[in-house]
């Protein structure tokens, strides 16, 4: 049973996982949907009630029934680098690809569903409250007046992307950054703004929980820290990423996150306080994870390797006279 | 006009440095040139920063 990784191929991180499964001897297909139809193609039948399907990258080819897991990491659009590309294409593409794949019977790292999902922010923050994670007071909003009078109840605010998502045209990037207690709120119309108390905070913290495995990394807060400067991607380096145990309490919450959320890998981030309260901020369900693991040496990379090396589990036979139920 | 959290945003720097390894299809690896495998490297991964947590990214905003 073989290991299907989507992914581009500049994804070093991948390989990290790639090194471990070939010292495991697992079978690994990596390929980038974006190739289709040059370097990847596909073939599917479905005839006389069963489906037979293959996939072909870099001369290997695997049956679609012989997956044992499908780890959706970096994939590029199906079919972006086609000879003659288009959405309509890459639509087809998708359909094809994925349509298939969603119909083996491999373990997702994650689910397109369950990912699709996850990668709202606002719906991260409201499950998290949920599995009694501590979120910051936060206000989305397209009214000025809510920004305003959210800003008068906490006056210490940062602004960030509702989406996560980056303008592209041009390229730019949207740090989290601070808001000033004077600031004009008239622009907030314009757009779905999300405002959330700061949390001063002593240390960064990045979970990353692999099916149920939690890794927990902190980079503590530089004393001559910039304080105008709360994103950990655009602070000077600091202190290194070290490893840290996570509190019985936490670990609970986030596992229930994970379960509820249908997630087999995510990556959340926490803002440790003074009183080493861990605040949530949020979960990538694709989060990076070398960063941690290059300045932790915690063994990420090889528990990705194992949950995806783990066989398919069989289908329950049902007695005679079962009821079938929907699931 | 202009939506509120983009008079928050800054030019996107994109990496700068070539990286020194190129996918080899057939191991299904980026290898360097003397022919290691690039992930084994730990400390030329940190010299990089191609395995970190970014912003600004056109397709990976779920860092």
């Amino acid at each position: 049973m073989t290991v299907l990784i989507l992914t581009c191929e500049e994804d070093v991180t991948a390989d990290m996982v790639v090194v471990h499964l070939n010292g495991a001897g697992v079978p690994v297909v990596r390929l980038d949907p974006a190739d289709l139809t040059g370097g990847v193609s596909l073939s599917g039948e479905y005839v006389h009630g069963r489906f037979r399907g293959h996939l072909s990258a870099g001369g290997r080819l695997v049956s679609i029934g012989g997956l044992r897991s499908v780890w959706v990491r970096r994939p590029g659009s199906p079919a972006e680098r086609a000879p003659q590309p288009s959405a309509w294409l890459t639509e087809e593409a998708s359909q094809a690809l994925y349509g298939m794949l969603r119909g083996c019977d491999a373990r997702w790292m994650n689910h397109p569903d369950a990912a699709r999902q996850a990668r709202h922010k606002p719906w991260q923050l409201r499950l998290a409250q949920r599995c009694g994670l501590p979120v910051p007071a936060t206000v989305i909003t397209t009214f000025p007046r809510a920004a305003r009078e959210f800003a008068e109840r906490f006056p210490d605010l940062v602004v960030k992307p509702v989406s996560g998502a980056h303008p592209q045209d041009p390229p730019r990037a949207v740090p989290t950054s601070r808001v000033a207690p004077d600031t004009d709120f008239s622009a907030v119309a314009y757009g779905p703004t999300l405002l959330q108390r700061r949390i001063a905070k002593r240390a960064d913290i990045r979970l990353t929980v692999v099916g149920d495995v939690l890794l927990a990394a902190r980079k503590a807060t530089a004393p001559d820290a910039d304080p105008q400067v709360v994103d950990v991607r655009f602070a000077a380096p600091g202190p290194p990423w070290e490893p840290v145990e996570v509190p019985p309490r936490t670990a609970d919450a986030v596992l229930d996150y994970m379960r509820r959320a249908q997630l087999a890998y995510g990556a959340f981030d926490f803002a440790e306080d003074a009183d080493g309260m861990w605040w949530f901020l949020e979960c990538n369900q694709s989060g990076q994870f070398g960063f941690v693991e290059v300045e932790t040496e915690q063994p990420i990379a090889r528990t990705i390797a194992e949950w995806l090396s783990r066989p398919v589990p069989e289908e329950p036979t049902e007695p005679a006279g079962s009821v079938t139920t929907a699931r | 006009m202009q939506p509120f959290a983009l008079n928050y945003a800054r030019p996107a720097v994109e990496l700068a440095v070539a990286t020194p390894y190129a996918y080899d299809s057939g191991l299904q690896l980026n290898v360097l040139g003397d022919g290691r495998i690039a992930a084994c490297d730990h400390a030329l991964l940190r010299e990089v920063g191609t395995t970190t947590s970014t912003a600004g990214s056109k397709t990976h905003f779920d860092d």
